[in-house]
């Protein structure tokens, strides 16, 4: 069932963390996790695994900073192809054909002009090479993630639909709390971000990151009112805390679930966890979108 | 035109992020003679510390306070070489030294800390990203530094900040030099365990602390 189908189905269960995920399965600091797919693919089908076992409805591939532009940064440029085709892979040996497979677009890493001078075209050709090659590979839908600046959410969003046309294409954003309400890094608003989303043409448009449960279910009810479209909700386990070496997060999961239920009562299609989520937060939240 | 007039136009060109307007009216200083020093505190300086304001209250974003700093950037690229002619200089509100930790290479919230503590007077020394941890501490040694500014976006570099602090104590700086970090994991929880002496959340914040800092120096 296309991803499409299967929201207007039921409420779509996403999966967690992978990042914090591939640390916690001994990921060196500062290596991006992307080089996984070619280094230690087991680890990373694992972590699928432990989603698809815990309920969740779609797993998302392990190319967050897959673009070119973003692999350069750590001489893997020339290994975009391969990073990206594996990553698949691994996401389909753990899915099956009875889960949904989703490449995985995160930010270029760069800005564009005022804040930087990254080329606007550039970017859209990097996203579109993107998708390309995690559709050709197998992926039955892109979800982009972690969008600082709707400008940059928008020319993904152009990208994929060019790349993987027929997939469905999700964009979430980060959006931070402020004195004056939520707003994403670059000042857009959530409901103005997901109306111009939608009338670009995404399928489904959210939030994801930067904060935990409970500030997301504040600014939930302004994005599900101002589209039609299903919206994705995807919280941190609250904010992270050092403990010596060690990365900890200290929400539970229960709580966790009980603030994304909350989400899809007032309207929430599809929801996950993002940094330091894990099986057990997935679980949570299978066990209770069964209960509804 | 009032030098008063010319303070409140320069101060407009870097609240509105205009580069022409900062370098046109920087230029217009020189021109007119006025008191550099003052133009750069009650001009230009007014401008970028209304930009902070803004960023507090919600109204400013990233694109402005990057078009701000710019802004100021450009006045000061027009007024510097003239005061140094001159022999005169601004009053350094402090030495810092600032990076991305090692392993960690995003450095944006970093390189607009580092702008905008120059703005308000600091000399910064800008490591970049993905520095060496002793890197911080020996230049801070060798360049007088009162702050090292730590960034890390990455939780699994944040361990770094505190191995920063051991050292500075190992090398008896603790006190003289104070420690600042932050980035998108960083809490002012973390801070106070590992012993900086502040956090920022933004740019704004981190010369807040900064300015706090050198007041009690």
């Amino acid at each position: 069932m296309s991803l499409q189908d299967l929201v207007k189905a039921k409420t779509v269960l996403l999966d967690g963390a992978m990042g914090t995920a591939l640390m916690k399965r001994g990921l060196p600091p500062g290596m991006p996790g992307e080089r996984w797919n070619l280094e230690n693919p087991e680890a990373v089908r694992d972590v699928h695994a432990a989603y698809i076992g815990a309920g969740s409805d779609v797993v998302q591939t392990n190319t967050f900073g897959g673009t070119t532009l973003r692999l350069a940064s750590h001489g893997l440029e020339n290994r975009f192809e391969e990073i990206n085709r594996e990553a698949v892979r691994v996401a389909r040996e753990a899915a099956g054909d009875d889960h949904i497979v989703a490449g995985n677009l995160g930010p270029s890493g760069l800005f564009m002009p005022p804040v930087g001078e990254a080329d606007p075209g550039a970017l859209e050709e990097a996203f579109t090479a993107q998708a390309e090659v995690l559709a050709r590979a197998g992926a039955e839908a892109i979800f982009i993630e972690t969008m600082l600046d709707l400008e940059e959410a928008l020319l993904a969003l152009r990208g994929a639909k060019k790349g993987a046309p027929g997939l469905a294409v999700s964009v979430c954003m980060i959006f931070e709390k402020k004195k004056k309400g939520f707003f994403s890094p670059m000042g857009n608003r959530p409901a103005d971000s997901a109306k111009r989303l939608a009338d670009e043409g995404a399928d489904l448009v959210g939030a994801n990151c930067s904060m935990g449960s409970v500030e997301m279910l504040e600014m939930a009810s302004d994005m599900i009112s101002a589209v039609e479209i299903p919206v994705v909700m995807k919280p941190n386990a609250g904010l992270p805390e050092t403990k010596g070496t060690e990365v900890v997060y200290r929400q539970e999961p229960d709580d966790f679930a009980k603030d994304l239920l909350a989400m899809v009562k007032m309207g929430a299609r599809a929801v996950g966890g993002c940094c330091g989520t894990d099986e057990r937060f997935i679980g949570a939240l299978r066990t209770g979108l069964d209960a509804l | 035109m009032t030098p008063e007039e010319l303070f409140e136009s320069q101060k407009k060109a870097v609240l509105n992020g205009d580069k022409e307007a900062a370098r046109e009216t920087a230029r217009q200083a020189l021109e007119m003679k006025v008191d550099l020093l003052k133009s750069i505190e009650n001009g230009f300086g007014a401008g970028i510390r209304e930009v902070g304001d803004l960023w507090e209250q919600g109204e400013y974003f990233l694109p402005e306070l990057v078009q701000g700093a710019d802004a100021m950037k450009a006045a000061m690229e027009v007024i510097q070489p003239e005061l140094k002619a001159r022999q005169q200089s601004r009053k350094v509100e402090g030495v810092v030294v600032i990076g991305t930790v090692e392993g960690d290479i995003h450095d944006i919230g970093k390189t607009l800390v580092a702008t905008f503590l120059e703005a308000n007077g600091f000399k910064v020394f800008d490591l970049g990203k993905d520095v060496p941890l002793t890197q911080f501490v020996d230049t801070a040694e060798n360049e007088g530094a009162s702050i090292i500014c730590l960034s890390s976006l990455l939780t699994t570099t944040m361990t770094g900040h505190g191995r920063v602090v051991e050292m500075l104590k190992e090398k008896r700086l603790y006190g003289k030099v104070s420690v600042l970090v932050g980035g998108a994991p960083v809490t002012p929880e973390f801070a106070k365990e590992i012993g900086a002496h502040g956090y920022g959340a933004n740019a704004v914040e981190a010369l807040n602390q900064a300015v706090k800092i050198m007041e009690a120096v």
